[in-house]
């Protein structure tokens, strides 16, 4: 089951790359990526959301002695991001210009990386988490140095560098938690049953080595300045494909290697880790209000996205996770679509400057149907009800107040931010007076608003429907739960006595 | 048959999103063929479906048990958020009102908007607000009422930055979402603090549990508690009602549409104190939060109806009026009478829509909306002038309409508790009269001025609803009185009252029908003047505070991020490059250099180990 996810997108990639004619790369690709969004259903129909554990297993042993073992699996939160996965590759692909210039190599690449992401999320085996990690890195740096804007190369190397920094500390982190139990074997169950036995300060150690690799992919405050300059200068797919499914990976492996393997450390740290999300969320929005590029400002709102789910694993009650996994899809999708518009905006308009937007809702010369959209997504995004970024954000909220009252008020605070900017942003977008002179812009097609329209009415339908996203992973955050207690007046403890 | 209608009174909210959705398709396509128009039908048409629901349910009710219904939404570890829905007398009323508004402003905005393109955008929002509307009426939870408000800000929003192209509309629709935005985020830090504590957001539990002695208890020896608590609740009423300080965004919002302003003005601002009511047990529960609410109420009621009278555009005019009747519904609620607080927005919702219509009326076919360059349309617009009348009438104390009955039950409420209260309520009806009268004075009296001498009466689509409008509310004391609403007759504080309007319409007269008095009038001391007129400074205030500090702070992250956290990530990179630079010279090609270094190394090692075995 789970195999197809991986070897499906390696293979259409490389069938892409060795079609001889380049203009046939996109309409393969898009019905390949389309087959694995397909099988993703197919998936989804035999998880059940009710069993506990690792589901759809699969293992091959491969190199038994170095412990790594072709040892794959899902629960509730590689499910969600595995659909993620498939859903944004389409996206991705389908948002790319048909005139995007050496198109075999770019659908391919994209296919690889979206292939490799899938390893990662199914992998049930550390090492082979790694591998899979380590394998969308390069592919990646290409994406973003061959097709990106004018400072590339820069940007490109920028997350190279960080990103092959984040995976060193894994590897380093890995390869000591599997070292350490003195038989080699990476799998996660059996890691789990070795930290339990560590020193706190070796734990301590490891995990942090972790945080760190982590926090780079993510990214966390103060990790992540390679994330302006990367989601910016890449293309909007490639954006979308960065900031809507790549970065996941690191909130992935928060859950996945914080909470699940060093579960008593976690909760020991988990008030530092709260004010470390709390941070990441006030830092992003403010920063994002500072911004004069409508992408930068999009870039800077997704570390600030990123806060809540921060907040929620380090709160770690069943609620706080679900709505920390909600958040990672919701988060997802959101930016999504955002990247897209923008990448439309830019296109049509050839600017992304605040200064110099205007008035595009205007229905005869403007992007009436883009301007439409772009409210939504930036709404969904500040955490308006009846879309899916208010669920999410909701439960965070709700799971984390018991433990960190403080923190979660200054989150809400952190909304309230994301609205300051995305009022801005959209005020001086779509709103205003269209310049006479200058919106002579070409028409947007429907191939271009059809992949917003998907993901508007994803974000409608589960904002609405909030069972289909939040179903997913309960068993699992009932199972990865640290606390489930609620305690005491929780306002007392903020007043001064 | 008529209880079938009470029974799927839930199916009222979905009519208006029918014709919501239905409208999206006139968005751009089929407007080439058919115009904008059928799609403000379907809407107009959907909301006369609703009332007639919500009518023939609120007869069938007829002294039955209000019914409630639960509807599943989400159940997720542990926490299940069902919709609790009350379908009781008053939340059909509350209905029938809405729609009944809502139905008479959009036949005024076929007219209004006749010239417009975005019909099925207009149309499709008013029928978002009155979803929502109905929706929250019907629902008895404070998270749903929280979602509730939440999207109807955004409604506003967008609802008032309709003619987008506009500076000031843009500035407007800005500022209504965030002020709203931060009241609505405040309650939701509320909705989130209540929890531990009471475990229920369903307004009926709560009520219980703020009535149990254990709550009594708790709340006596956590006072602070419950009064952040409160605090916190009562900021999401105090945002959508336009109070103090939160006022400005309903100033600003007056750049929208007049069809959405009748709304508004009438109807919306009242989603807030209709929660507020609701809240009313739980912010009873802390002195220090009713104080608030009495305090705010008073302040914000005595303070707009002053800057109202400064205005002088006629919109404006009229905005800042229905701050200050709301502040009174706060000092209702404040003292411990949620019903008064019912019964005064039930005669002030259908009465305050009159003189906004009447102000689009003259606005629509006037070049200007500045009160001192019109005049003398009084007999030229009779049918305008007789209702605006009659909506002022209405909504201050003129005995025997509603607004008089309502007026004297706050009245009698107050004077046994503070007779100081009792005296703001009678300035605040002499100032508001005084400044509704003022208006008309200003347009309709003294002789027709350049701007004003080609202003006719409009066509059918104005007239209609108006005066069907000044015909329920001139029947309002009939149906309070068949409904058992009406209170009792005091003859003391009524004498009071009506001599309280007799002398605020009658010094407005005064002052602004007599030739004595040079137009346009102005206060002896300019300095006053100016300060009401400009809002008491607020918006200045606002960019001293809130403004002011969200932006110097987002510049100094912005800076942080760039030279000292991105600097240091550029810094090691530099440095390593720089780094390379200079050692690559080291690769000279001479033999004696490279021995050098090898014989410097080898001594190095050699020392380090010397030191080290000394050492041990």
């Amino acid at each position: 089951m789970l195999s197809v996810l991986i070897f499906g997108p390696l293979l259409a990639g490389l069938a892409v790359f060795l079609l001889r004619d380049g203009r046939q790369a996109k309409t393969l690709a898009l019905v390949l990526a389309a087959l694995m969004v397909v099988w993703t259903g197919v998936v989804l129909r035999r998880f059940d959301v009710m069993a506990t554990g690792m589901q759809l297993t699969e293992l091959v042993p491969w190199l038994p002695n170095l412990g790594l073992n072709y040892d794959l699996g899902c629960d509730g939160l590689s499910v969600s991001l595995l659909a993620l996965n498939s859903l944004i590759t389409w996206i991705v692909v389908y948002s790319t210009p048909a005139t995007v210039a050496r198109p075999r190599l770019y659908y391919g690449l994209v296919l690889w990386v979206s292939g490799g992401l899938a390893g990662a999320f199914a992998a049930q085996n550390a090492l082979l988490f790694v591998l899979f990690y380590e394998l969308e890195l390069i592919p990646v740096y290409f994406l973003i140095a061959i097709w990106g804007g004018a400072r590339k190369q820069y940007a490109a190397l920028k997350f190279l560098l960080y990103t092959a920094v984040s995976g060193i500390l894994l590897l380093g982190g890995i390869l000591a938690l599997g070292w350490l139990s003195g038989q080699a074997d990476f799998a996660y169950e059996h890691i789990r049953a070795t930290v339990a036995g560590l020193p706190v300060a070796v734990q301590g150690t490891l995990l942090l080595t972790l945080l760190l690799g982590f926090g780079i992919k993510t990214p966390l405050v103060p990790l992540h300045t390679w994330l302006p300059d990367a989601y910016v200068e890449a293309s909007p797919p490639i954006a979308i494909l960065l900031g809507g499914i790549l970065a996941k990976l690191g909130t992935y492996g928060l859950v996945r290697f914080g909470v699940q393997l060093f579960p008593e450390l976690w909760q020991q740290w988990s008030l530092g880790l709260a004010l470390w999300g709390t941070a990441g969320v006030l830092f992003g929005a403010l920063a994002a209000i500072a911004q004069k590029d409508i992408k930068r400002m999009v870039a800077y709102s997704s570390i600030g996205h990123m806060g809540y789910v921060m907040l929620g694993c380090a709160t770690a009650t069943p609620l706080s996770l679900v709505g920390a996994i909600s958040q990672m899809v919701s988060h997802g999708v959101i930016l999504a679509i955002l990247f897209h518009l923008v990448g439309v905006i830019e296109a049509k308009v050839g600017t992304r400057e605040l200064d110099v937007l205007n008035g595009l809702m205007n229905p005869l010369r403007g992007l009436p149907t883009v301007s439409a959209l772009l409210v939504l997504g930036g709404m969904a995004s500040a955490g308006i009800p009846g879309m899916m970024g208010f669920v999410a954000e909701f439960l965070v909220f709700q799971g984390s107040y018991q433990v960190f009252p403080l923190f979660t008020l200054l989150c809400v605070l952190g909304t309230g931010l994301t609205a300051v900017y995305f009022v801005i942003l959209l005020n001086r977008t779509c709103f205003g007076k269209l310049d006479n002179r200058t919106a002579y812009y070409p028409p947007v097609w429907a191939a271009e608003k059809i992949p917003a329209l998907v993901l508007a009415g994803l974000i409608l339908f589960l904002g609405i429907q909030p069972r289909w996203l939040v179903q997913w992973s309960e068993q699992t955050a009932q199972n990865l739960a640290l606390t489930t207690v609620a305690v005491a007046p929780p306002i007392s403890e903020l007043l001064p006595k | 048959m008529m209880s079938w209608f009470l029974e799927s009174v839930w199916l009222v909210p979905l009519y208006p999103l029918v014709g919501m959705v239905a409208a999206a398709f006139w968005y751009p396509g089929i407007i080439r063929r058919t115009g904008p128009r059928p799609a403000g039908y379907i809407n107009a048409l959907m909301t006369f479906v609703s009332l007639v629901h919500a009518a023939l349910a609120l007869v069938a009710t007829g002294g039955r048990e209000s019914l409630s219904y639960s509807l599943p939404w989400l159940q997720v570890a542990g926490l299940d958020l069902s919709l609790p829905l009350v379908v009781s007398p008053l939340s059909l009323t509350a209905m029938v009102v809405i729609f009944g508004v809502n139905f008479l402003a959009q036949v005024y905005a076929f007219g209004y908007m006749e010239m417009d393109w975005g019909w099925a955008r207009f149309f499709s929002l008013l029928a978002f607000f009155e979803a929502g509307m109905a929706a929250l009426v019907l629902c008895d939870s404070l998270f749903f009422s929280y979602v509730i408000l939440e999207l109807l800000t955004l409604g506003t929003y967008l609802l008032v930055g309709f003619w987008f192209n506009q500076p000031l509309v843009v500035t407007g629709a800005r500022d209504a979402f965030l002020t709203k935005r931060v009241g609505d985020l405040l309650l939701l830090m509320g909705v989130l603090a209540i929890w531990p504590l009471s475990h229920t957001w369903n307004f009926t539990e709560l009520a219980q549990w703020a009535a149990q002695p254990q709550t009594v208890a708790y709340a006596q020896a956590h006072p602070q508690v419950l009064f952040w608590l409160g605090l916190a609740l009562l900021a999401g009423p105090l945002g959508k009602c336009a109070q103090f300080p939160f006022h400005l965004w309903l100033d600003e919002a007056m750049e929208g549409p007049i069809p959405a302003t009748i709304l508004r003005n009438a109807v919306v601002v009242l989603t807030g104190s209709w929660v507020l009511v609701k809240l009313t047990p739980i912010l009873a529960l802390s002195p220090g939060v009713m104080g608030v609410t009495v305090g705010v109420g008073a302040a914000t009621a005595v303070g707009a109806a002053l800057i109202a009278i400064a205005q002088i555009c006629v919109k404006r005019t009229l905005s800042y009026p229905v701050s200050a009747y709301l502040g009174l519904l706060f000092v209702a609620v404040g003292t411990g009478h949620p019903q008064t607080a019912l019964l005064l927005m039930l005669t002030y919702a259908v009465a305050m829509g009159l003189p906004v219509m009447g102000a689009g009326n003259v606005i629509w076919n006037s070049i200007t909306q500045d009160v001192r360059r019109l005049g003398g349309l009084a007999a030229r617009r009779p049918v305008t002038l007789l209702c605006w009348l009659v909506g002022i009438a209405g909504v201050v104390a003129v005995p025997p309409l509603g607004g008089f009955w309502s007026w004297l039950q706050l009245v009698t409420d107050l004077a046994e508790q503070s007779p100081g209260l009792v005296a703001v309520v009678l300035l605040v009806n002499g100032l508001l009269t005084f400044g509704l009268v003022r208006v008309v004075c200003l347009l309709f009296g003294n002789r027709p001025q350049p701007m004003s001498q080609r202003s006719p009466e409009l066509h059918w689509p104005f007239i209609l609803p108006m005066t069907v409008l000044a015909g329920v509310v001139l029947h309002m004391p009939h149906l309070l009185a068949v409904t058992g609403l009406l209170p009792a007759w005091q003859q003391d504080w009524g004498v009071l009252l009506s001599l309280s309007t007799l002398s605020g319409a009658s010094l407005a007269a005064l002052v602004y029908l007599s030739p004595g008095i040079p137009k346009p009038v102005r206060l002896p001391v300019t300095s006053l003047q100016d300060l009401l007129a400009y809002d008491l400074y607020t918006p200045k205030i606002y960019r001293m505070t809130v403004v002011g500090l969200v932006d110097v702070v987002s510049r100094i992250t912005d800076v942080l991020d760039r030279y000292l956290v991105d600097g240091l990530v550029n810094l090691v990179g530099v440095a390593t490059v720089f780094g390379g630079e200079t050692l690559k010279y080291s690769t000279s090609g001479k033999f004696q250099w490279y021995l050098l270094t090898i014989l410097v190394g080898m001594a190095l090692v050699v020392g380090l180990a010397v030191v080290t075995v000394g050492q041990s």
